[in-house]
C-alpha cells in the first residue's frame, strides 16, 4: 500500500487554510447573484405577467375593490421560489429586483414572504370603458376592414415611411392601437398579454381591445414582430 | 454546573444527519459542499453522521415524494431529542417547480415541525450555514426549556418582522433570567 | 491503617492519575488534537481542540433510545465493561518509573485487555439486532484478528530485544522494560526495533478504527456499523472509550520505544509522555488518517498479515539474533 497524499497533506499542514470564516467575516454574494425578491409596489402595474411565467407559482395577484379603483397586491412566496429570475425579466416596469441577498432562513413562514400593494386608480371607474367600449372596438375594427382589403394592394412601403402616423392615432391613456396596415393577424399580442384583453381573429381578420382589462403594460408592443401596436 | 456545560455543548456540536426526500441532488451538493474546506462546518462543530440514532439536525431535502414520505417520518421519529428539523432548498417547503405533482405528498410542515427552513433553489452554501447555525442554537433552547416546539427569534427576518421580533427577544432573555 | 491508606491509594490510580480522569482528559484531548491536524493537513480551519468534549457533553443530554428487540443489559453493560477494561490499561502502562499496578507478564494482561472494548462493542453491537450492526460486527472481528498478529509480534520483539540485554529470556514486564530503557537509552534508536515501532505505529489506526482501517464503522456504507442503534449516554461512553483507546495505544507505544526519559517527578513524567503522544499522533495517526481512504476488509487483512506482520516479525528475527 502507497500513501499518495502524504506530501500533500504535510505541505498544507505548514500552510494557510483556505476557508472562509463565514459567520464570523460576512462574504458579498456575487454581483449577479439571484437572492431575495424585492418588489416596488409603486412601479407595479398589476398586469400579472409575473404570475403567468413563475414556474413555481409563488407570485400569487390578488385584487381587492376599494373606493375608487382597487388593491392590488403581489405575494411573492421565497418558500416556492426557484429564484429563475423570470419574472423580473418580463416585468415590463422593472417593478421586480432580485437582490443578492442570500439570508433567507425562516423559523416561520412570514419571514420568506416578499408583498407589496399599491392602489390602481379606475379613470371614471364603471361608466367611461362602458361608454367607451362600444366605441373602441368600431375604431379599431372598421380600419380593419378597410385595411383587409387596402393592405395588399402594394401600398405597403409609403404606409411604413409615411402612414403609421396617420393612419392610426395613439390613445391618450397609453393603451394599445393596432396599426392595420402591418398588422398580419398572428395573434402573439393575444398570446401574450397577461390581462388576456386583446382578441385576435385570425380569419376575420379582425383585432379588437377589451380598454377595461387592459393594463398598459406594453408586452402587446414588445412581442409584436411587425411594430403593428402604437402605445 | 453540568447541566449548564450539557447546554452550552449542545449548541456547539450539532450533528447532521442529511435525508434526500426525493430532491433533484442541488441541494445535496450544497449540503457537502458545506463540510469542504472552503466553507469547512466542522469549525463550528458540524459533523455529518451515518445513523439517524447519532444526530442532533435533520437536513432534509427534496419535494417529499410519495415513496419517500413514509421512511422520511420513520427516520425523523428515530432521531432522539433534543432534535431539530431543517429544511433545504424550496422543495421540501412549498414543493416548489414539482408542486401539485400527483407523486409528491406537499410540503414537510404538513406532516412535522419544522424548526428552521432554508429558502433557495439551491440555497447557498453560506445561506445553509446560518439556517444551521440558527437551528444549533434553538437545539440548545430546547435542551435548556425541554419544549421541543421551541424557537428563537430569527435574526434574518425581513426589516419589519425583525423589529417586531425585538421585544419578542427581550422578553425570553427576562423569563431565562426570572 | 495502611491497609486503608493503600487502598485509598489505589483508588486514587484507578479515578485520578493514570487511570479514569487522567484518561479522560487527556484521551478527550488528544482525540481534539488528532481532528485538528486532520484538518488543516486537508487545508481547513477545524474545529476546537475541545471539540470531543462538547461532543461527549452533548450526548449525555441527548435522550437514549433502546431497540425493542435488543437485549438492554447487554446493549447498556458494553460501553461501560470497554470503557473501563481500557482504564486498567492505563494501569499497567508505566510512566517513566512509575507504575500504578506492576506485574511479571502485564503484556500479556494488556494484550487480552485491549481485546476487551472491541469484544464489548461486538456484543453490544449484537445485542441491538440491527443489520448494520451486524455487517459492522463482523469486520470489527477481521479488524481484531488482523491487529493481534503483528501486535503480538511486536511484544515478542520487544521482549526479546530486552531480555537478550538483560540477560534473562523473554521479558513481559512493562517495569523491566521501561527500567532498561531509562538505563540503556529508547529502544527506538536501536536498529533491530525500528521495524517493530513501524509496525506497531501501523497498528494504532486499526486498533482505534481510523482512516484507513474504518471499514467496522463506515459511516457512510453501513450507517456507522456498530454504533448504528447507539444513542445518548451510551454513545457518549464509546466516543470516549474510542478517545480512551487513542491515548492507550500512543502511551503505549512510548512506553515500549521511547521509554526512559523523565525526571522521576511524577507529574512532569506525565507531562513527557503526553508529549510524545501528541507528537505520535501528529506524525503518525493523523497524517495516516488525513491522506488515505478506506480500504475493503480484505484488503485491510491482507495489509496486516503481510506487510504490518513482516515488519514485525523481521525485528524478532533480528532480536532473536541478538543484534
Amino acid at each position: 500500500m502507497d500513501f499518495p497524499f502524504v506530501k500533500q497533506a504535510i505541505s498544507q499542514l505548514f500552510s494557510k487554510p483556505s476557508c472562509d470564516m463565514y459567520p464570523f467575516v460576512p462574504i458579498e454574494a456575487a454581483p449577479n447573484y439571484r437572492g431575495r425578491i424585492a418588489y416596488d409596489p409603486n412601479k407595479c402595474i398589476g398586469c400579472g405577467m409575473c404570475v403567468r411565467v413563475c414556474a413555481g407559482k409563488a407570485i400569487t395577484l390578488t385584487r381587492t375593490p376599494a373606493e375608487g379603483g382597487e388593491n392590488i397586491t403581489l405575494t411573492f412566496d421565497l418558500g416556492s421560489c426557484t429564484f429563475c429570475n423570470t419574472c423580473a425579466d418580463f416585468c415590463n416596469d422593472n417593478a421586480i429586483t432580485l437582490t443578492t441577498d442570500y439570508h433567507m432562513i425562516a423559523t416561520k413562514e412570514e419571514d420568506l414572504i416578499v408583498t407589496g400593494t399599491h392602489f390602481k386608480e379606475k379613470k371614471k371607474p364603471a361608466p367611461k370603458p362602458a361608454a367607451a367600449k362600444p366605441a373602441a372596438p368600431a375604431a379599431a375594427a372598421t380600419p380593419v376592414k378597410a385595411a383587409a382589403s387596402d393592405a395588399p394592394k402594394a401600398e405597403a412601403a409609403p404606409a411604413a415611411e409615411a402612414a403609421p402616423a396617420p393612419a392610426v392615432q395613439p390613445r391618450d391613456d397609453g393603451k394599445p392601437v393596432n396599426d392595420p396596415s402591418k398588422c398580419i393577424y398572428c395573434t402573439l399580442c393575444a398570446k401574450k398579454c397577461p390581462q388576456e384583453a386583446i382578441t385576435v381573429d385570425r380569419k376575420a381578420k379582425t383585432w379588437e381591445l377589451n380598454a377595461d382589462d387592459c393594463v398598459g403594460c406594453g408586452t402587446c408592443q414588445t412581442a409584436c414582430p411587425k411594430d403593428a401596436i402604437i402605445m | 454546573m453540568f447541566k449548564k456545560t450539557i447546554i452550552e455543548s449542545t449548541g456547539k456540536s450539532p450533528w447532521l444527519f442529511h435525508i434526500n426526500a426525493g430532491s433533484c441532488n442541488g441541494c445535496d451538493i450544497e449540503i457537502v459542499s458545506v463540510l469542504t474546506p472552503r466553507y469547512d462546518a466542522e469549525r463550528v462543530g458540524f459533523k455529518l453522521v451515518g445513523s439517524p440514532r447519532h444526530a442532533d439536525i435533520a437536513v432534509v431535502s427534496g419535494p417529499v415524494t410519495k415513496q419517500s414520505l413514509p421512511r422520511v417520518l420513520r427516520t425523523l421519529e428515530q432521531i432522539p431529542e433534543p432534535r431539530c428539523i431543517v429544511t433545504c432548498g424550496s422543495c421540501p417547503q412549498s414543493g416548489n417547480v414539482f408542486r401539485d405533482s400527483y407523486s409528491v405528498c406537499g410540503p414537510l410542515s404538513k406532516y412535522v415541525h419544522v424548526d428552521v427552513d432554508i429558502a433557495g433553489c439551491t440555497p447557498k452554501p453560506e445561506a445553509i450555514m446560518d439556517g444551521l447555525l440558527l437551528a444549533a442554537q434553538i437545539l440548545a433552547e430546547k435542551k435548556k426549556t425541554g419544549n421541543q416546539e421551541a424557537t428563537l427569534p430569527n435574526p434574518y427576518a425581513p426589516e419589519k418582522t425583525a423589529e417586531e421580533a425585538k421585544p419578542a427577544e427581550e422578553k425570553t432573555e427576562e423569563k431565562g433570567e426570572a | 491503617m495502611s491497609v486503608i491508606l493503600n487502598a485509598l491509594v489505589d483508588l486514587g490510580y484507578i479515578l485520578i492519575f493514570p487511570g479514569f480522569l487522567f484518561c479522560f482528559l487527556c484521551g478527550m484531548l488528544l482525540c481534539g488534537i488528532e481532528r485538528k491536524i486532520v484538518a488543516r493537513m486537508q487545508k481547513r480551519v477545524g474545529p476546537p481542540i475541545l471539540q470531543p468534549l462538547y461532543d461527549f457533553f452533548k450526548l449525555c443530554g441527548k435522550e437514549t433510545i433502546v431497540p425493542t428487540v435488543a437485549n438492554k443489559t447487554v446493549y447498556l453493560a458494553a460501553p461501560i465493561v470497554g470503557l473501563a477494561a481500557l482504564v486498567v490499561i492505563q494501569l499497567f502502562i508505566p510512566v517513566f518509573n512509575f507504575t500504578a499496578f506492576a506485574g511479571n507478564a502485564d503484556i500479556i494482561v494488556v494484550l487480552y485487555l485491549l481485546l476487551i472494548p472491541a469484544l464489548a462493542e461486538i456484543f453490544g453491537a449484537a445485542a441491538t439486532g440491527s443489520p448494520f450492526a451486524g455487517v459492522g460486527l463482523s469486520r470489527e472481528m477481521v479488524t481484531i484478528i488482523s491487529c493481534e498478529l503483528p501486535l503480538v509480534l511486536v511484544f515478542l520483539a520487544v521482549g526479546k530485544a530486552v531480555g537478550n540485554a538483560i540477560g534473562s529470556g523473554v521479558v513481559f514486564s512493562l517495569q523491566t522494560i521501561a527500567a532498561y530503557q531509562a538505563e540503556n537509552g529508547c529502544l527506538l534508536f536501536k536498529a533491530s526495533m525500528i521495524p517493530a515501532a513501524i509496525a506497531f505505529l501501523l497498528t494504532i489506526p486499526g486498533e482505534t478504527g481510523m482512516h484507513p482501517f474504518d471499514a467496522a464503522e463506515a459511516e457512510t456504507e453501513i450507517c456507522e456499523g456498530m454504533l448504528a442503534e447507539y444513542s445518548g449516554k451510551p454513545l457518549a461512553v464509546y466516543k470516549l472509550s474510542h478517545a480512551v483507546k487513542l491515548l492507550t495505544l500512543t502511551s503505549l507505544f512510548v512506553a515500549l520505544f521511547l521509554g526512559g526519559l523523565g525526571t522521576g517527578i511524577l507529574l512532569v513524567d506525565g507531562l513527557i509522555t503526553f508529549f510524545f503522544c501528541v507528537v505520535v499522533i501528529i506524525c503518525v495517526v493523523a497524517l495516516i488518517d488525513a491522506s488515505t481512504a478506506r480500504l475493503k476488509i480484505e484488503q485491510l487483512f491482507k495489509y496486516y498479515w503481510t506487510v504490518v506482520s513482516g515488519l514485525a516479525a523481521i525485528s524478532l528475527i533480528l532480536a532473536w539474533f541478538g543484534l
